[in-house]
């Protein structure tokens, strides 16, 4: 016990360290997979249908093999197959082809959620808005919109959090998020080896930070309530 | 049918320019780097080759050390990235790294699948025991009737159970020191890079010092296969060697046993 409190401020500053990292991969993954995801639910329910069935096939080939293996493909394929390294070696490239790779996959499970949510606006509201004389593009964002946000809330709010704990999976590629960071002193860094505990102590990080997600999309959830 | 003759062009051209990509002329790695203008190498956390003093963000150890002057000698920025291990052939082919330099054991696996530089290091387990007795073990038989102290699961583990020698196993290779230091233990191994570091003058084990070396390693740098950069490395370490710069780097970092000649 007294070994780990003087390991405390060591490790504590390696891991909030990796912690940014595992955050950023996070919020860079949601700013782009929100809109990403609604793009191809429009485009998976279009009625070009090349447009539809390439966007159906990419979900399948994405939500059908593992995360892991699309960020080996993603980061190490440009560079063995084509021989062009596109991403780079330095912690810029790897954090780039990490986000790629996470944006691409959520933004799969997101279009599905999407699509779930505009199917389920009952017809009515439609026939309203074009009786109205409303355009598609109007009714789109101006009826339906709203009201498929309240229903994805509780759906994307488990694939938040879900996201919070596969970032940890960007460590295949060496992005030095907080598992990384605590592994690091398994083996030996800055002076202290053979300590397990940091890798652990990291669940403490991704306890919190749920706690306060799981608690601001309550939030939202509520305040969504006013309509039905 | 116009759009069916676009779309298959398109195809064919696709296919044309990757396997044109792919078997694309084999041009010098060396000439590829100084081109890019920086080297890409791939390293652990693993002192005294390469790590960060606290509270500082540059690498440094012997190993990284030699890796700045060899991209000096270049003419090329580097840049340390830190990989994991088990990916280090998968980086290096994929570009992504351009050498592993990290007191990397030279093993067959390593050897088939990279284009290794000369061996720079060597590194063993060693007996380790204080310095007034050190002259009666010398040789592998002497050691019968010792006890040892090991890091447990080490290598130093093995060597002594493989010659059937009565030992403890402690926590980490500075436990099994102190052991020694306190004569809880007759005797200690461990690595030898790491009894360069710890033990001898000027260190906090000024008592104890190696004998017997019970098996013997290199470590060497590994690029690319059928990289240039192999061979442009070794006539470095030729140069570095003789001009005394790596030496003088090794003291800094306590390696200097272990250096190998350079010729």
């Amino acid at each position: 016990m007294e070994q780990i409190m003087e390991q405390m401020p060591v490790v504590l500053h390696s891991l909030n360290i990796g912690f940014i990292q595992t955050l950023k991969l996070f919020f860079v993954t949601l700013i782009g997979a929100f809109p990403l995801g609604l793009l191809m639910s429009i485009g998976s329910t279009s009625r070009i249908k090349p447009l539809s069935w390439f966007i159906k096939l990419l979900i399948w080939i994405i939500r059908g093999t593992p995360l892991m293996i699309q960020l080996l493909i993603i980061y190490y394929f440009p560079g063995l197959v084509l021989h062009n390294p596109i991403w780079g070696g330095g912690e810029t490239g790897r954090f780039l082809a990490a986000s790629f790779s996470f944006i691409l996959n959520y933004s799969c499970y997101f279009s599905e959620i999407y699509r779930g949510g505009i199917q389920g606006v009952p017809v009515g509201q439609e026939e309203a808005g074009l009786v109205l004389g409303m355009t598609k593009t109007q009714i789109f964002f101006k009826i339906k919109l709203l009201q498929v946000i309240k229903r994805i809330v509780p759906p994307m709010s488990n694939e938040i959090i879900t996201l919070v704990k596969d970032t940890s999976l960007a460590r295949i590629i060496a992005l030095q998020e907080i598992i990384w960071a605590g592994q690091a002193f398994m083996k030996g860094s800055q002076g202290i080896s053979g300590a397990i505990w940091p890798l652990f102590f990291t669940a403490v990080y991704y306890l919190i930070f749920n706690g306060i997600l799981t608690l601001l999309l309550g939030r939202l959830e509520k305040k969504l309530d006013y309509f039905r | 049918m116009k759009r069916k003759m676009i779309s298959m062009f398109l195809a064919a051209a696709m296919v044309v320019s990757v396997t044109a990509s792919v078997f694309a002329a084999e041009e010098s790695d060396k000439a590829y780097v100084q081109d890019k203008g920086t080297l890409v190498i791939g390293i652990t956390d693993f002192a005294p080759m390469d790590y960060k003093e606290e509270g500082s963000d540059e690498w440094v150890g012997f190993d990284a050390d030699m890796a700045k002057a060899f991209g000096k000698s270049l003419g090329v920025e580097v840049e340390f990235v830190e990989i994991d291990w088990d990916n280090k052939i998968m980086e290096l082919d994929g570009k992504t790294i351009d050498c592993v330099w990290n007191g990397m054991t030279l093993t067959d696996e390593v050897t088939s699948s990279m284009e290794c530089s000369n061996a720079y290091c060597k590194n063993a387990q060693v007996v380790v025991v204080p310095s007034d007795k050190a002259e009666e073990y010398q040789d592998t038989d002497s050691l019968s009737g010792l006890t040892f102290a090991v890091e447990a699961g080490s290598a130093g583990e093995a060597e002594v159970s493989n010659l059937g020698l009565e030992y403890t196993p402690v926590k980490a290779q500075a436990d099994a020191l102190m052991e020694v230091s306190a004569y809880t233990s007759d005797a200690a191994v461990i690595d030898l890079l790491m009894a360069a570091a710890m033990i001898g003058e000027g260190t906090g084990y000024e008592g104890l010092t190696h004998t017997v070396e019970l098996n013997s390693e290199e470590y060497g740098v590994g690029f690319r296969k059928g990289s240039d950069l192999a061979e442009a490395l070794n006539e470095f370490f030729v140069t570095s060697y003789e001009d005394g710069s790596m030496m003088e780097c090794a003291e800094k970092y306590g390696v200097q046993d272990a250096v190998v000649e350079q010729k």
